[in-house]
């Protein structure tokens, strides 16, 4: 094997004390996720103050994960070779089903029907760790 | 001095190239040096300077320095593609308020494809580290659930949107400073290779280098019909909030107001000078900003024809579809256009007896989409 066969690294995100719980417990494969105390906005990504009301009690809560693609995309040409190696990938909007908004890439075999509407869950352990922020696939 | 008397009285452009032939600071002086030339005005006059670049640890300070300016108004972009438009919005309003006499607003980039991809990966820290590590695709990534969200919600279909690459790039062919001027058929849009679905080759917009210009001051300056007044302007920042992936982009806001303020309505308007990064973009500001209702710019797509003679004039130089989009640049495109225009000066392009129109911007791109919007409502003198 040589080095051109080994495909090149994800971009990480920078991590940072807003953004490490959610970057610590995805590692492991969960799903811990922002919520504002005293609006009761859900938050992502992740910030030090509610975008909704400026305060700054911002609680990390348990998502179930279980969700539902809005809108999504097969990418075909991608700007890092860790992911042109992928490529064709799909990317979509995810709205959780405990609230939560977010874009997020979602695993799929090749050719496998996809459609808006589509029922979809974290990606499980161990391949979980492999993505550096949560990942999806179809539900099954 | 009041408003009314202080406008636009000359704009100028920098050749455009794929690759750049000159750094940032040769495409800015380009293209200052020929709006000055179009005004009439020597660099001495100069008093007010506005930059919009990207790429650049410089500001319109250190500008002035190298392009030996003093001045006593000075502004720095970029809230991206609405920066440099409403940069001359404050223009006129520093020469309003005697800041300074004459200022000369610049928007411009050096780069290639490749250098704006590089740029992308770490645009604003959203994208770098909520976007980057999924592999969005860049910025057709995020249009492209946009395109389908609007195709899924209200049946716009991509020949529609097709209209909109193939009747800029028309207008494209009569413009010779345009960079992508082939021919283009509605085959060729939907045939083109895939980049993010919905979106082909053709619905991108080609990161290039380049600059545009213009030059506020007092409208009696201009020669007779060569001014060129804004009417109104309004801009929108993150809106609408916590949305990831809106079917709307913030014009819709402000639309009435703009129109109300600038005294005329939509049929009064003889062309759009819109931000066209992405048809579906050109088509939301069509929506947004009241020319049909949201969700029905399918059909309003099926019935106008864009070109500089057609129905609804859209982006008559050929837009950054066809043109490129050259960093800071983008957001003086439309407004040096419509100055074009109202000065009669399109040459074969020209809307016949244009009188007045609507540029709009948009940029910022960030978690899911552009977040900043601007429009702006000018007429000749």
């Amino acid at each position: 094997m040589n080095d051109a066969s080994i495909p090149p690294e994800y971009p990480q995100p920078t991590r940072t004390p807003a953004n490490a719980p959610l970057l610590d417990a995805w590692a492991r494969g969960e799903l811990l996720l922002q919520q504002c105390e005293d609006c009761g906005a859900k938050v992502f990504f992740p910030r030090e103050l509610c975008p909704a009301c400026w305060s700054p009690r911002l609680a990390w809560k348990r998502s179930a994960g279980t969700g539902t693609i809005v809108s999504w995309t097969r990418i075909h040409r991608h700007i890092h070779a860790a992911f042109t190696a992928e490529a064709p990938t799909l990317l979509a909007e995810v709205k959780l089903d405990d609230g939560w908004l977010m874009i997020a890439r979602i695993l799929a075999k090749d050719g496998a029907a996809f459609a808006s509407g589509t029922r979809v869950e974290p990606v499980p352990m161990p391949d979980a760790a492999r993505f550096p922020l949560p990942t999806f696939r179809a539900l099954e | 001095m009041a408003s009314s008397d202080v406008g636009i009285i000359g704009y100028g452009s920098a050749a455009y190239d794929k690759k750049p032939r000159q750094a940032l600071f040769g495409y800015l002086g380009e293209a200052g040096r020929n709006a000055l030339a179009s005004a009439g005005l020597a660099k001495s006059e100069i008093d007010g300077l506005s930059i919009d670049a990207t790429n650049t640890p410089d500001t319109a300070v250190t500008f002035a320095e190298y392009f030996g300016f003093t001045t006593g108004w000075s502004q720095s972009g970029s809230s991206g593609g609405t920066g440099a438009l409403l940069s001359v919005a404050r223009a006129v309003k520093a020469v309003e308020d005697g800041h300074a006499k004459y200022v000369l607003c610049i928007g411009g980039g050096a780069q290639d494809v490749a250098a704006f991809q590089k740029r992308v990966t770490r645009f604003n820290t959203a994208i770098a580290d909520y976007l980057m590590p999924h592999g969005f695709g860049g910025m057709p990534g995020l249009f492209a659930i946009i395109q389908r969200k609007h195709m899924e919600r209200f049946g716009t279909t991509r020949e529609q949107l097709g209209r909109i690459a193939v009747d800029l790039r028309a207008n494209a062919r009569l413009n010779e400073a345009a960079l992508l001027r082939g021919p283009m058929t509605l085959d060729d849009y939907l045939g083109a290779k895939p980049i993010a679905e919905p979106l082909g080759l053709f619905d991108c917009v080609m990161p290039c280098s380049g600059a545009e210009a213009i030059v506020v001051g007092p409208l009696d300056r201009a020669p007779r019909g060569k001014g060129v007044k804004i009417l109104a302007h309004r801009e929108r920042n993150n809106h609408p909030m916590g949305e990831v992936a809106p079917v709307s982009g913030g014009w819709e806001v402000f639309r009435d107001e703009l129109f109300h303020s600038a005294g005329y309505g939509h049929a009064d308007m003889d062309f759009m000078q819109c931000y066209d990064d992405f048809p579906i973009m050109a088509a939301i500001q069509v929506e947004d900003l009241g020319f049909c209702p949201k969700g029905e710019v399918g059909r309003f797509l099926d019935v106008h024809r864009l070109t500089h003679d057609g129905s609804f004039p859209m982006n008559t130089g050929g837009g950054q579809l066809s043109c490129g989009q050259a960093g800071g640049s983008a957001g003086l495109l439309g407004m040096v256009e419509a100055a074009r225009q109202l000065r009669g000066e399109g040459g074969a392009r020209q809307v016949k007896d244009a009188k007045r129109g609507i540029v709009s911007g948009f940029g910022m791109i960030s978690y899911g989409h552009g977040l900043a919007s601007a429009a702006a409502i000018l007429e000749r003198t």
